[in-house]
Order: structure tokens, then C-alpha cells, then sequence
């Protein structure tokens, strides 16, 4: 069980921390733009989130309001390293949340603006909707996420501080980075 | 750093319970995480319901509006148009232009009652939250009976997106030039009917308006808002 989460043939065992570790910061960073680009106006959010038509008005202020600050600390804790593996599994429920809902709004004609960065609502008339990069971006940051949840273990992190009492395999390459 | 461990018995067994308090530990800070991030959520959500007027208050509405925006035209015209618009957006702007004309004319002949919802969506494109003031501006234009003018003249002096919008002083002189006299001054310094915006917003969000300018003719949006699509709209609705 544990050979996938530690392989060892050396190269991989070197690599995929720091691959991890970009990820993680990666994510981070992107929950953090994303949450602080819609935190300063809340009911834009809930706005946003009501053009998608999905959830009804009282799901909609909750996952409106809330989503902004969730998302930002969310960000801070993967740029950190606290608990990443739970920040890595909590992405992965968000990101697919949002594929559904964008992917919804463009099953069903919908012309708006995914609001994944502010902004939000319906589209002007010369402008057109970008589900697929919406879409496309979405499962990168899916990729990433996954990658994160199977295996957090990453460089400059304080779940390392935390779980220094590690002796395993995967501490052990720490020693050679 | 690296531990020398002799393979005995009892280091195995010490290695074993070291994992056992590990697993432990994550678990713990997975449910720690989880649990911060619904509270963070949770504080969203507050935050948003503290900043929004409890429906049951009631809040100043301008003298010749409603809660719901500025009529205008007699309300016995036939056909009711809606209009929902944002000072601070560029496509709300050409549609005045090219469209307001001939919506005056459909008022000023009688076919028509405008409902114009003057709504801030788009704060976040003005340091100053320019839709906001421009909107509870607007309700003191209609208060001092000056509405369609004043609206007419803020598109004209539309601010670009991400700058800081018009001022307070220069909403102040734009009313004046088109005649809004009296407490016209106060009323945009004090932000007098800022929560009657902020309830005209929320009205038009929840009824589905996603976008401005957003236009329905009898409650069907307009989908050509130039004037041939709104006088064929208008006619098509008009009951003969």
C-alpha cells in the first residue's frame, strides 16, 4: 500500500515533493486571487451566483457570500501547508461544484460570465461566453488538486513542522534535496 | 537528522505507535481544516446579511417613485416597458443613446409607461462605488422631478470603468444644470435614498435581471434594443 505513496526509485522520490509543492502553491495562490477579487463586494457575488439559475435564493446568499472567504482561506492555508491534504480534497469538491455550474449555464444557453474572478452576471451583446477556457482552467486546477490529495506531502510546509516525527521514506528524501 | 534506530522489538512497536498518533494528528488537522473553511463561509455569509437592510424596514422612497424604480408616462399607457440600468455601464450608455429618444416619444405619445430601475451592479468598476452614488443620486433627480434629464446627462458624462466616477459635487452641479433645485444638494451629500437603491438592486437581482441594461417590454426582455426592435416590440404587445 504504501509503494505508490513513496516510490522510490530515486528520481521520482526527489521530484514529486517539489512537484507537490508547486502545486500546492499554485492552488493557493489561485483560491486567494479569486476569493479577494470578490470579497470586497459580497452581493456581486450572491448576483453571480444567482445568473447561473441552479440554487434556490437562500442557497444563493449562503454559497454567494460565503464562497469569497472561504476561498481565501482556503488559499492561505494550501500556501502554508496546513492540513493540505484537506485543503487539497476541499479544492477538489469546489472545482467540481464549479465545472457543473459552468457547465450547466452552457447546456443550458445561459450568456454569462462565470463570476469565478468578480464580475459575474450576464454578458453584454458583442461579448461572448468562454465556457471552454472557463472549463479548461477549471480542470487543470482539478489535476492539481488531485495530484495534492494523493500525495500533500510537500517542501516548505507546516504540515512537514507538524508531522516532523516522520522516519519513513518520504522524510528521508528530504535529506538528499 | 536522520534517526539511527536499532530493528528491535520494541522500536517497531514505538514506530508503530508513531504512525497511529500521526494519523491521529492529521485526521485532526483535516477536520480542523474543514471546519475553518465552512466557518470562514459562515462569516461570509454574515457579513453579507449585516450589510443588507432587513426587508421589514422600510426605507425612504423618492416623492413620484416606487421601491421598485423611477416611472415615468402616465400609467395608463397600454404597454410597460422596464429598464434596468447602470450609471457606470458602457452598453447602458449606447442604448440611451440610440434608443432614449424614441422611448421619450413612445412616453410622450401615450404608448408607453417607462419604469426605469436605476441598479448598482457594478461597483467594482469605480473605486468609489460610482454605480451605487449614481443610482441614490438618481433617486434624488426624481424626487426634485428631473429624472430623465439627469439620467440623460450622467451617460453623457459617463466616467470610465476602474476610475473614481463623478464626484459628489460634480452629480451636484449635473442637477442643478437640469434644474434640480432645493434639498437636490443634501439629498446627494447625505446619500439620502442609498438604501432605496440598495433595495431596487436586490429587487431586480432576485427577479432575474442578471445584466444591464436589461429591457422587457410587458415583462418579455427585449432582445433588439434598437429603436425599429423596441417600436416593433412595443407595437407587438400593444393590445388592439
Amino acid at each position: 500500500m504504501m509503494t505508490a505513496d513513496n516510490p522510490r526509485s530515486g528520481r521520482a522520490a526527489v521530484a514529486l515533493p517539489w512537484l507537490a509543492t508547486l502545486a500546492r502553491l499554485a492552488l493557493g495562490t489561485v483560491w486567494v486571487v479569486a476569493g479577494a477579487h470578490k470579497i470586497d463586494d459580497l452581493r456581486a457575488s450572491v448576483r453571480a451566483v444567482r445568473a447561473y439559475e441552479l440554487l434556490p435564493e437562500p442557497a444563493a446568499q449562503i454559497v454567494g457570500a460565503g464562497l469569497p472567504v472561504a476561498e481565501l482561506l482556503l488559499g492561505v492555508l494550501l500556501i502554508v501547508g496546513l492540513g493540505v491534504r484537506a485543503g487539497a480534497v476541499l479544492s477538489v469538491l469546489l472545482l467540481i461544484a464549479f465545472v457543473i455550474g459552468i457547465a450547466a449555464a452552457w447546456a443550458r444557453g445561459l450568456r454569462i460570465d462565470c463570476g469565478c474572478f468578480g464580475s459575474g452576471g450576464e454578458l453584454g451583446p458583442g461579448q461572448r461566453p468562454s465556457y471552454g477556457p472557463e472549463l479548461a482552467r477549471d480542470a487543470g486546477l482539478l489535476a492539481l488538486a488531485g495530484l495534492l490529495a494523493r500525495w500533500p506531502r510537500t517542501r516548505f510546509a507546516v504540515d512537514g513542522w507538524l508531522f516532523d516525527t516522520d522516519s519513513s521514506g518520504t522524510d528521508s528524501s528530504e535529506t538528499r534535496a | 537528522m536522520s534517526k539511527q534506530r536499532s530493528r528491535s522489538g520494541s522500536a517497531k512497536l514505538m514506530a508503530a505507535q508513531g504512525t497511529a498518533e500521526r494519523r491521529g494528528r492529521a485526521v485532526l488537522v483535516g477536520t480542523a481544516v474543514a471546519v475553518l473553511v465552512l466557518f470562514a463561509g459562515a462569516i461570509g455569509f454574515g457579513l453579507y446579511r449585516a450589510q443588507q437592510e432587513p426587508a421589514s424596514t422600510s426605507v425612504a422612497i423618492p416623492p413620484g417613485a416606487t421601491a421598485q424604480g423611477i416611472p415615468t408616462g402616465s400609467p395608463d399607457a397600454p404597454v410597460t416597458l422596464d429598464v434596468y440600468l447602470d450609471f457606470q455601464c458602457p452598453i447602458c450608455k449606447t442604448f440611451e443613446e440610440r434608443t432614449g429618444d424614441t422611448i421619450e416619444r413612445l412616453v410622450d405619445a401615450g404608448s408607453v409607461r417607462a419604469i426605469y430601475h436605476p441598479v448598482a451592479y457594478l461597483d467594482r468598476f469605480s473605486t468609489t462605488s460610482y454605480s451605487s452614488r449614481s443610482s441614490a443620486a438618481a433617486g434624488c433627480a426624481a424626487a426634485a422631478g428631473v429624472y430623465p434629464e439627469f439620467a440623460e446627462r450622467l451617460f453623457a458624462e459617463q466616467p470610465p470603468e476602474g476610475g473614481d466616477g463623478l464626484s459628489a459635487q460634480r452629480l451636484i452641479e449635473i442637477g442643478r444644470s437640469v434644474g434640480a433645485g432645493g434639498r437636490f444638494a443634501d439629498c446627494v451629500r447625505q446619500g439620502t435614498y442609498e438604501a432605496w437603491s440598495q433595495r431596487l438592486t436586490e429587487t431586480a437581482s432576485r427577479a432575474g435581471i442578471n445584466g444591464t441594461p436589461t429591457v422587457l417590454v410587458d415583462g418579455e426582455q427585449l432582445q433588439d434594443r434598437s429603436p425599429a426592435g423596441l417600436r416593433a416590440a412595443v407595437e407587438h404587445a400593444t393590445p388592439r
